[in-house]
């Protein structure tokens, strides 16, 4: 029996015995008399009897933990208007169980989006195959990213064999710090992608994956390719809102002249920002503005003013 | 000038100062990433030692950035007081070290302060371990005025920071009236726009501002666009309480950000000519251990000295806040939340030494290997250390720039636990608002509801 | 904390030039907020402005306003753009008029275009520059024959994509957003009740957070009784007058002479008529009598309280209104009403709020609360733009179903009885809700639209779909796809209910958006 069973069957002989439930009731454990605590104290035992019932969770961000508020529906009103963590209540001045966890949670798939890789399954299910630039590991990745957009010699030779050069329009995928994006939006992005582009007759070169790659790696494949737009699906840095959330890069002739300013960029694609399939309907109606105009970035938009 | 020192029996040679100072560094990635940082343990005690012995007038005749290339070296040299600074110059680092840590009157300190050079305060604090920067920090308690006063002895304040991902003046309102609801907001109510212009700053400043106007808080308003754009706002008559601008420790970085010490000087004089508040102190600065190397603007030299370049710029202007953001900066800089807690030390005491009102945001990101712990203990100690403020952010997360910082809870814990008070002026309103008694939240704070009964 | 994300970046565009390369922006958030200002312009989008008229024929009176609403990208930074109507400006008021009404009581629609036509030249502005708008007819002139011949002509005086509507619960809620009594409702967290008391109908919209929760219109207004101030008579009582005098035991003749006093009580129990209608729904008698509508639900707290409509401007004076001179200025009673509306009012817990407008809060909620814009990202084929009054179906009650066959199936199910009409008629699919729509969800819901409205591509009608979530454009890539040679206009971001209609106009900003009004029959508005 390690230490968590050991504390849990104590616990339940003690509800056994009626201590826990006798002071619950009698209001001796006070200090956290809120309504979810309670139930998590007296959902506790039912451990001892293993997998019984639904595994719990943790309740929706959005629900107002405030106790007794002067008013209720202002909070609720309030609660719609941002996505903050806001009116999670307090325990003392301390953050409730409940919202404390919740904030774990989404710490923890933060950092999992960033130090997970995209997996083979991902990959397979989407028709990709895979290449890596010059970075070794996570940590060199992330402390050092110059080399993220730089590609190894194997990538090249790779690339050289599988793509075709010249198309109208290159898509590459890369994992950026958030392999959860890539992995939670690809399949619905690539394909509306894909359609919006042949839907207007343009040409679209093989995709493939980079992993431990940054934004500026798209001009490396720029230039291997010939072609006139790289269109780059990177992993943006995740928040606590969403670990999800996946930038696209384009640039018109992506190469060693390429800078930041070239760049066009759509932003917070994800199932809660601009939905991954309709991010992809709309980024073709974005290439084909690039490529009547001959330019991506700031002198895109400049030449589409005027 | 001697560059060799022995450790046990191997002997370092270094080539200059600026090598001195940057192996003698705790660990950082950014010295790691610009291929300056010790190369062993051993290496780097050994830097430690070298420094140590150097006099100050080693570290002011060689400048880690030459004077004629570099407007922050000038800034710095020019604002020295030289004559205090000849009654220290034969000093060694380890002398100014313990000069600091025996020293018992806030006077003296910020007296020989003023003969310092940036590197110098930058040197001693690399002698520094933690429990030392917390003392010596502890030591200097700056205060400065805009509306309210913050660096008040046995007070601690907080910038309320209501962002919003999309600049939706109801979602800044719901955060901000939660913020004040458990006693946030008296450093002042400063807003991140998303967009950097001129119609979207009026539009953020004129919600906070009536808003503050409304419910007459004693506090500032800010709203953190480039300074140009806060100036064309104020010219417009926009009302500006007080003025941000980040700041950087080169002038090839301050390029970077669109700035000079000219600019910064125009800017504060047309504050105090244009401003809304009383000041004196009409600036709040920012900065953070790396931004240079983030940039490439580092000239080979280390990212805490940089950083203590900055608060030699800064200190021209007579800052009302400024608050150090080195957990931002990415793990290319800082990559752990022992890098993290180090850097927020070391930038405390060293600003506190500038004789500036002084904040950290002991923050993180979510590509960095630091977590809610390092941050709590990064604040705790902070705290501990006599920061004059902290920001203050919903649930201890920033929705619109996506990296955890202190929480209104955190705040309001650290209140309590250090049994610290608001501003005066603000402690007044909270009591007024009934959210606050004796120093102590009520049973209504942290309900924003109250400012809609 | 500050320094990064935006100060930082935005300043080394803004001076440092934006050919420098940067580290830290490849990390994509960051760089993302960089990027924000060298993929874009620094100082604001272009907006686009929209010119819409606001008409509203009334009882008593008839005025008309011209607004500008300013349609703006507002999704900042590198997001995808939202255009949003972010401004509405009041550009022109006219003169308030008294309806011309001809010898046998009804609206003299002549004039009116007469006095319209005056308005806008008066303005400055000829009908073709109008983009979009609403003719109201209400209170009693809506209830007189020739309200649809007002609508069917106005086209021509007002451009071409102005809405006519009538009918006492859509205009209560175009009031109360014209008063301001739904913002009111949304900013400071209140239910609210705004009250429109005109010459013939008092209509009552109930706002929480900004939206219209319920509604209802009772026969009651200023100039149910009409007065000769002069000569001290009664010139006219009209049927719920007549009700209320019964009510009230009085037997007052045309004709006959009248005192403040008589007056007084008969406004007096007008306006505790208004004032049951809002605390109890189980009406009897005279309440009874005069609820035009279903009454108030009630099932909610009413927390304030706005009057709007002619009779406002007296339910916020305390200027003298004792004489019979003062009470009879306008040949009515309107003044006496607002007084007692005031009085009766007071103290039962509610909060007597003033209104950003008054007397013109019906025709500014027409001339700039009615019309909206679709999602940013859509598919339309302009040729087809504008339509109007096309029939919404909301096949998918259920949710969306799996396969292309159901999709198809369920269309055709619900559009059958439209189909079985001699004639068909072009209709929108309505899709509510906003459950995530995969790619492949996408596509065969597609293929199933596709199917179901065979009937109607068949004959030339275009695919109209209509969604709330955001998906519109992907949707109608796939539409055009699957079938190059149909017609797609493909819509998102709009709520629709089964048995609303919606116009769609032409698209402005660049292609980027349609405007569309939503005529909701939830409030049982009856459509002329």
């Amino acid at each position: 029996m390690n230490e968590q069973e050991l504390i849990q069957s104590i616990i339940g002989k003690l509800v056994e015995q009626g201590v826990i439930g006798t002071l619950v009731e009698q209001g001796v454990i006070t200090g956290a008399p809120s309504a979810e605590t309670v139930a998590a104290v007296s959902a506790s035992p039912s451990a001892s009897q293993g997998d019984a019932g639904e595994p719990v969770t943790l309740p929706p961000l959005n629900e107002v933990k405030v106790d007794k508020p002067k008013n209720m529906a202002a909070l609720e009103a309030m609660r719609k208007t941002t996505p903050a963590r806001i009116f999670m209540g307090r325990c003392g001045a301390r953050q409730k169980t409940h919202s404390f966890l919740h904030f774990q949670a989404d710490h923890a798939a933060a950092v999992d989006a960033v130090f997970m890789d995209v997996s083979d399954a991902c990959l397979a299910e989407n028709g990709l195959f895979g290449v890596q630039t010059l970075v070794k590991d996570k940590d060199e990745f992330l402390m050092k990213p110059e080399l993220g957009k730089k590609l190894n010699e194997a990538a090249k030779k790779t690339i050289a064999e599988k793509c075709v050069k010249g198309a109208q329009v290159q898509i590459i995928v890369v994992d950026g710090l958030s392999s959860t994006a890539i992995e939670a939006n690809i399949a619905d992005t690539v394909p509306a992608l894909i359609q919006g582009l042949k839907a207007e007759g343009i040409s679209v070169g093989t995709p493939f994956f980079i992993k431990y790659g940054r934004v500026g790696v798209m001009d490396e494949v720029g230039a291997l390719l010939d072609c006139d737009v790289v269109v780059e699906l990177v992993g943006e840095r995740p928040g606590l809102i969403t670990a999800e959330s996946m930038s696209a890069y384009m640039v018109y002739k992506a190469g060693k002249k390429t800078v930041e300013a070239d760049r066009t960029i759509i932003s917070n694609i994800h199932k809660g920002g601009t939905p991954p399939a309709e991010a992809g309907a709309h980024m073709a109606t974005v290439v084909k503005q690039m490529l009547s105009h001959k330019a991506s970035g700031v002198t895109l938009s400049e030449a589409m003013r005027g | 000038m001697n560059l060799r020192s022995k450790i046990g029996d191997k002997v370092f040679t270094f080539q200059s100062v600026r090598e001195v100072m940057a192996k003698a560094n705790n660990e950082k990635s950014g010295d790691a990433l610009a291929g300056i940082a010790a190369e062993s343990a051993t290496e780097r005690v050994a830097a430690k030692l070298c420094l140590a012995n150097l006099q100050l007038k080693d570290i002011y005749e060689n400048p880690v950035i030459a004077y004629d290339n570099d407007e922050v070296t000038r800034v710095i040299y020019d604002d020295l007081n030289t004559t205090i600074y000849e009654s220290v110059k034969n000093w060694s680092v380890a002398e100014l070290r313990e000069f600091i840590l025996k020293s018992r009157r806030q006077g003296d300190l910020l007296n020989i302060s003023r003969g310092l050079t940036s590197e110098m305060i930058a040197a001693a604090a690399k002698l520094m371990s933690t429990m030392d920067l917390v003392y010596a920090s502890k030591k200097i308690k700056v205060s400065a005025h805009c509306n309210t006063t913050i660096g008040l002895p046995g007070t601690l304040s907080f910038r309320c920071q209501p962002n919003h991902p999309t600049d939706s003046i109801e979602g800044i309102l719901a955060s901000l009236k939660e913020g004040l609801s458990f006693g946030s907001g008296d450093a002042c109510i400063g807003v991140n726009p998303v967009e950097d212009n001129v119609e979207g700053f009026t539009r953020v400043m004129r919600a906070i501002t009536d808003f503050k106007g409304k419910y007459e808080i004693p506090t500032q308003c800010v709203v953190l666009a480039h300074i140009t754009t806060q100036m064309q706002a104020m010219e417009k008559g926009v009302p500006v309480d007080l003025l941000f601008q980040s700041i950087a420790g080169t002038q090839s970085a301050n390029d970077a950000f669109g700035i000079s010490a000219t600019m910064l000087a125009e800017a504060r004089e047309m504050a105090l000519r244009l401003g809304t508040s009383t000041g004196p102190n009409v600036i709040y600065f920012e900065t953070g251990q790396g931004s240079e190397i983030s940039l490439d603007c580092h000239h080979g030299v280390d990212i805490m000295t940089l950083e203590a370049r900055c608060y030699g710029l800064a200190r021209r202007f007579n800052p009302f806040m400024l608050n150090n953001v080195s957990g931002f900066i990415g793990p290319e800089t800082i990559y752990t939340g022992k890098e993290v807690i180090r850097a927020d030390l070391e930038d405390l005491f060293m600003g506190k030494m500038h004789g500036l009102s002084m904040g950290i945001a002991p923050c993180y990101t979510n590509h960095m290997k630091a977590d809610q712990d390092d941050q709590e203990l990064g604040t705790m100690l902070c705290a501990m250390a006599g920061s004059n403020f902290f920001m203050g952010v919903s649930g201890g997360d920033d929705c619109m720039l996506n990296y955890q910082d202190t929480s209104f809870h955190d705040d309001a814990a650290t209140r309590e636990i250090l049994a610290l008070r608001p501003a005066p002026e603000f402690e007044k309103w909270l009591e007024k608002m009934g959210i606050m008694e004796e120093g102590c939240l009520t049973d209504a704070a942290g309900d924003a509801s109250i400012f809609d009964k | 904390m500050g320094m990064q994300a935006k100060s930082f970046w935005s300043s080394f565009f803004q001076k440092a030039g934006r050919r420098r390369h940067l580290i830290m922006a490849d990390s994509p958030k960051i760089s993302s907020l960089y990027a924000a200002h060298v993929s874009r312009p620094v100082e604001g989008d272009a907006e686009e402005v929209v010119t819409s008229v606001g008409i509203d024929i009334g009882t008593t009176t008839t005025q008309c306003v011209i607004s500008r609403l300013t349609v703006k990208n507002t999704a900042p930074g590198t997001l995808v753009p939202r255009m949003e109507i972010t401004d509405k400006e009041v550009v022109y008021r006219s003169d308030i008029h008294f309806t011309p009404i001809t010898g046998e009581n009804l609206v003299d629609t002549e004039k009116v275009f007469r006095l319209i036509e005056g308005e806008f030249s008066k303005a400055g502005i000829s009908p073709s520059e109008i983009d979009t708008g609403a003719v109201i007819i209400t209170g009693e002139t809506a209830k007189k024959e020739n309200a649809r011949r007002i609508s069917g002509e106005m086209a021509g005086y007002a451009g071409d994509f102005v809405v006519a509507t009538a009918g006492g619960k859509l205009e209560s809620v175009i009031a109360g957003r014209g008063s301001g009594a739904s913002d009111y409702s949304r900013r400071y967290f209140k239910t609210v009740a705004n009250i429109d008391i005109g010459g013939g109908t008092a209509n009552i919209g109930i706002f929480k957070s900004g939206k219209a929760i319920d509604s209802c219109c009772i026969n009651i207004g200023g100039r149910l009784l009409r007065v000769d101030a002069e000569e001290s008579r009664i010139v006219q009582i009209t049927g719920p007058m007549a009700h209320i005098l019964d009510d009230l035991g009085l037997s007052l003749k045309e004709g006959d002479r009248v005192d403040p006093l008589n007056i007084e009580i008969i406004c007096r129990r007008m306006a505790e008529v208004v004032l049951n209608s809002l605390q109890s729904s189980a009406l009897t008698g005279l309440e009874d009598a005069l609820m035009m509508t279903a009454p108030l639900r009630l099932d909610y707290e009413v927390e304030c309280v706005m009057i709007s409509g002619g009779v406002a401007d007296y339910a916020y004076t305390t200027s003298p209104c004792d004489t019979l001179d003062e009470i009879g200025r306008y040949g009515d009673i309107g003044p006496m009403l607002g007084r007692q509306v005031q009085q009766v009012f007071k103290g039962n817990g509610m909060a007597f709020i003033r209104p950003t407008e008054t007397i013109r809060a019906t025709v500014i909620g027409a001339g700039s609360q009615t019309v909206d814009v679709s999602g940013s990202t859509i598919v339309v084929t302009d040729e087809c733009l504008p339509m109007k009054n096309i029939p919404v179906v909301i096949p998918f009650g259920e949710g969306i179903p799996e396969s292309p066959d159901a999709v198809g199936e369920a269309i055709r199910q619900s559009v059958s009885s439209l189909y079985e009409a001699a004639d068909l008629e072009p209709l929108a699919i309505g899709i509510q809700g906003d459950e995530y729509l995969s790619y492949k969800r996408i596509q065969s819901l597609a293929q199933g639209v596709l199917m179901g409205l065979e009937p109607l591509i068949r004959v030339g009608f275009p695919v109209i779909v209509v969604l709330e979530h955001d998906s519109g454009k992907v949707l109608g890539q796939s539409l055009r796809v699957l079938n190059p040679a149909a017609q797609v206009i493909c819509v998102d971001q709009i709520e629709v209910n089964e048995g609303d209609y919606i116009d769609i106009g032409r698209s402005i900003a660049g292609g980027t958006v349609v405007p569309v009004v939503i005529k909701t029959l939830v409030f049982e508005t009856r459509q002329v």
